[in-house]
């Protein structure tokens, strides 16, 4: 239940800071931290354009993407107390929900009938396929450094004790980080800045939504940042009282989206085809982990 | 009770009679009745058995076969219930797909026959417990099927798929011969029973090897997979959807029937049956991934699953060898459910991809687009399908992967190193898999279904008659079950597998209730996920209400004249993916480049399709040099008589010189 306020609550400010960030680093004043929220109550306010060749998948797909990230939402515990929905072998789970949505998001796309949506559907597809083994080593690893199978106990049992450990900590976190930048849609993947078609990912798929529907998807775009967020959170934590850990939680979440709008600032993004090759980068850092956690847990040979 | 067997064989018998006379309004209607007769008596001796009390039977066989044991236990009868389910709605399906056949007669008989016989032959493989008996139903089966594939002989593709099963069924056949005919001579005996005492005494690894190629042809393990993106498409969708929810499961319960009497070597086999199995997963979806034509695709698609079943296996027999009866539980209680759920969601596949061809006539998904608006329930139950498939919560292909994937994270846990690494990246092959069949089945229905039409058709869609969507509807019912009560169904597969293993009695541990209960809250949570769906839904109705909602032109990035020709096809949405792993999807290309010099161009046709890399690299490599080492010996069939007539005599006379020289007794 706590992780559920806490995420919300960073899912209030953490696109608000990426953005401020970025504009801070191109040297401009830039608009205030809650802002895309105020941007997304102002969609709720608005009616909705549809696209006449789409179908009933195409106004459904944004409720169920919205749905599936809110559920996923549910699992992530905060520290070590547990998530609303807690049982060995949760990030399974947490990530076939996250399939769902992202499911529809991309038949909601091909709804359209148009000449790019398909073009990010397929690409969003291609993308997320290959960061699912980098999220299953990992936390098949984590799995084995604490002999435990679901987010609460492996992140509560999680003890950074050596340097190893930390190094591994670290690690991680790159991995989890990542990884939201691709379910995100951000740099070095993806631009959502860009204004060409042809050179988007996340943001072609979504062209034809409007009003309350693109409200829900963006919506659901800092949920996630605030999940991935408070995941990594977790790596750290430990069983460092609540006291601290709240505020800590917080300052966490503000430093992940000031690195992420950093990244943004002082990265390009990278060629298409370069994409699959650096998310299969990060698989092979989850292998690297998964050798750290077989040192730690005594069993390489 | 047991007497209620010979029914059976009976009721099927008098079906192909009376089917040859009755008038042609009736056949189907005589073949329905025939199949449902047949699966309530072998059904409801499969509940029995189910409910802890196995029965069994013999027949006389007289002295070439001796006694024919037939035996109905928990393994078989999962796998009973599983065939009759699927055949009884391929053939209510089935009954209205061919309606348009009823000007002939001729070919509806011998179609419905085989159908009766095709159900006979599946339900008796798995009763019968004698080597040479099973070999008989094989073949009956594998012959009936191959008959069902080629309903549409007139064309030639059709014909050669069906000759190419038919050859490959038969290596399969020659496999398990081997198989039967070695653990005759070991033992004496042909009754299954045998393999306890044979597998007691000798190495488990190459008999079990023999039976896995020779099953795992009929399962389509990698390589042995090549006839199935062949023979599904050519067949007509019912038989399709039968064939690809259950024939090829028959290849799991072979290899789960010699499973169950192995004694020694558990971890060699499973470590060999996993590496086989991601492979032939990853294999499989990367092909569906990048095919056109969407029957192909679904039986690619089932290669895929058929991996996954493997890997369940390979998790069971791991867990056996490090004596972790949770593990075992874990991996043969998650492939034996994904069996169930496998033959549910790819028989709803094929009947609804076969109402899109039986209205518009092409296979290829690239004809297709914007089908939703014609054949909304179709559409919906393929996506239904589709959804379910790719192991997504809130449907029941969630839960079998779920449990195979508990098994790999059980699995971490080992000590074994090597066996560590193993489970770790068969759960990201298991991972990538799950991602590449989002990507497979968004492309199909997307396709096929959304967007607008791409082609012009001969004839307008039309949604398909209610004889053909009832069985759809309850097959969703059926898969709604297993992802609602999958504790139900946990605890039948509990059941089997207590009394799986014949060396050893191996009792439910308490890891095992724990998932059981896990799952009951995974069902929770799915429903859960319904509601939360629900309630976001609601919302936007109510916040909605009241406000504009105008219905305009797609966003054509300022272009004015769009044209249904420039949506994103299927072939664009995979092309990336079948550009990175061009080395196992091959890609060939056909088309006439420009000629320098060439001022007028005329029309110029560019044509690309993929092969399959084992069939394109491997097996017609052999075929060809066969054939072309085999045409140096052409000169022996002449046409003479007189040559004929000497070879024979050459033959009498070689017989004869052998047996006087005592080379032969």
């Amino acid at each position: 239940m706590l992780s559920l306020i806490l995420i919300l609550l960073a899912a209030t400010f953490f696109t608000g800071i990426i953005i401020r960030t970025k504009s801070i680093a191109s040297g401009r004043k830039g608009p205030g931290i809650f802002q895309p929220l105020k941007d997304v109550m102002r969609l709720f306010r608005k009616g909705a354009v549809y696209s006449e060749t789409s179908s009933f998948v195409f106004r459904i797909a944004p409720t169920i993407y919205f749905s599936s990230v809110f559920m996923a939402m549910l699992v992530v515990p905060f520290g070590a107390s547990k998530g609303i929905i807690s049982f060995n072998g949760d990030f399974i789970f947490f990530a076939y929900v996250l399939g769902l949505g992202k499911f529809f998001s991309i038949i909601g796309a091909m709804d359209t009938g148009s000449s790019f949506e398909g073009m990010g559907a397929s690409r969003e597809a291609l993308y997320s396929m290959f960061a699912e083994p980098a999220f299953f080593i990992l936390m098949g690893s984590l799995a084995l450094m604490t002999g435990h199978t679901s987010f609460q106990e492996i992140f509560a049992t999680l003890h950074l004790g050596s340097s190893i450990t930390y190094a591994l900590g670290v690690l991680a976190a790159f991995v989890f980080l990542m990884i939201a930048m691709i379910e995100n849609s951000r740099m070095p993947i993806d631009d959502p800045k860009t204004h060409l078609e042809l050179t988007m990912v996340h943001e072609v798929m979504i062209l034809d939504n409007s009003g309350f529907d693109l409200g829900l998807i963006l919506t659901a775009g800092y949920l996630k940042f605030a999940i991935y967020g408070a995941i990594i959170f977790d790596l750290f934590s430990g069983s460092i009282s609540y006291g601290y850990a709240i505020p800590l939680f917080f300052v966490m979440q503000g430093f992940l989206a000031f690195v992420v709008g950093m990244i943004e600032s002082f990265m390009a993004r990278s060629r298409m085809n370069h994409n699959a090759q650096f998310i299969v980068v990060l698989s092979s850092v989850a292998l690297l982990i998964f050798f750290g956690a077989l040192l730690v847990s005594g069993k390489f040979i | 009770m047991i007497e209620l067997i010979n029914l059976s064989w009976i009721l099927a018998l008098l079906a192909v009679i009376v089917l040859l006379f009755v008038p042609v309004k009736y056949k189907a209607t005589a073949a329905i009745l025939a199949v449902v007769a047949n699966a309530i008596v072998t059904s409801g001796l499969a509940i029995h058995a189910l409910g802890g009390q196995p029965v069994s039977y013999v027949f006389a066989g007289g002295s070439i076969m001796g006694d024919i044991l037939i035996r109905i236990d928990e393994l078989s009868a999962w796998f009973i219930l599983i065939i009759n389910f699927t055949c009884v709605t391929g053939i209510f399906y089935g009954s209205g797909y061919l309606k348009a056949y009823d000007n002939s007669p001729k070919k509806l008989s011998m179609h419905w026959i085989l159908f009766v016989l095709f159900q006979l032959s599946m339900v008796w493989v798995c009763m019968i417990q004698h080597g040479l008996m099973f070999l008989i139903a094989w073949e009956i089966m594998s012959l009936s099927s191959m008959m069902l594939v080629i309903f549409d002989a007139n064309n030639p593709k059709t014909l050669k798929a069906g000759i190419n099963y038919l050859v490959q069924m038969h290596i399969s056949v020659v496999f398990l011969t081997i198989g039967f005919v070695w653990l005759y001579f070991q033992t004496g005996s042909f009754s299954f029973d045998a393999f306890t005492s044979y597998f007691g005494m000798n190495s488990n690894i190459w008999m079990f090897l023999v039976f896995f190629v020779g099953f795992g042809l009929k399962a389509g393990f990698i390589p042995f997979h090549s006839w199935l993106p062949h023979a599904h498409p050519a067949a007509p969708s019912h038989v399709s959807g039968v064939m690809s929810g259950v024939i090829v499961k028959l290849g799991i319960y072979g290899l789960f029937r010699v499973a169950s009497y192995l004694r020694s070597d558990y971890l060699v086999l499973g470590e060999i049956l996993m590496v086989v199995s991601v492979l032939t997963g990853l294999y499989g979806i990367l092909n569906a991934a990048v095919h056109r034509d969407f029957k192909k695709m679904l039986a690619y698609c089932t290669i895929e699953n058929i991996g996954i079943i493997g890997i369940g296996m390979g998790i069971g027999l791991v867990g056996l060898g490090n004596h972790l009866p949770v593990l075992y539980y874990l991996g043969f209680g998650g492939a034996l459910l994904h069996v169930l759920n496998h033959s549910l969601f790819k028989s709803l596949l094929f009947y609804s991809a076969g109402s899109v061809y039986q209205q518009t006539h092409t296979r290829d998904m690239e004809k297709l687009g914007g089908l939703i608006k014609s054949m909304p329930r179709t559409a919906v139950l393929f996506l239904v399908g589709a959804i379910a498939i790719g192991g997504i919560p809130p449907f029941n292909g969630f839960i079998s992967e779920f449990l195979i994937y508990s098994g790999l994270i059980e699995g971490i846990k080992f000590e074994n190193m090597s066996q560590i690494i193993l489970m770790v990246l068969t759960l990201a092959g298991l991972s990538v898999i799950g991602g590449l069949s989002i990507l497979t089945f968004t492309k199909t229905f997307g396709t096929i279904f959304l967007g607008n039409q791409r082609q012009p058709l001969t004839h307008t869609p039309h949604e398909v008659s209610k004889l053909m969507l009832i069985p759809q509807y309850v097959i969703v019912v059926m898969m709604l079950s297993v992802a609602v009560f999958p504790q139900v169904y946990l605890q039948v597969i509990g059941h089997i597998l207590s009394g799986f293993t014949k060396s050893v009695v191996i009792p439910q541990p308490v890891g095992f209730t724990d998932y059981s209960s896990i799952m009951r809250s995974i069902s929770l949570y799915s429903l859960l996920f319904i509601g939360v769906i629900g309630v976001f839904w609601g919302m936007r109705a109510w916040v909605l209400r009241g406000k504009s909602q105008v219905v305009g032109a797609t966003w054509g990035c300022g272009y004015t004249a769009p044209t249904s020709r420039i949506q994103y096809t299927g072939k664009s949405f995979s092309k990336s993916l079948g550009k990175m792993f061009n080395f196992i999807v091959i890609e060939r290309k056909e088309y006439e480049e420009l000629k320098p010099g060439e001022i007028f161009p005329t029309g110029k046709k560019y044509t690309s399709h993929y092969h399959d890399f084992f069939e394109f690299r491997f097996i017609h490599v052999i075929t060809n040099r066969l054939i072309y080492s085999a045409n140096y010996f052409t000169f022996f069939q002449n046409g003479r008589v007189q040559s004929y007539v000497l070879y024979g005599i050459v033959f009498i006379v070689a017989i004869f010189l052998l047996t006087i020289f005592n080379v032969v007794p």
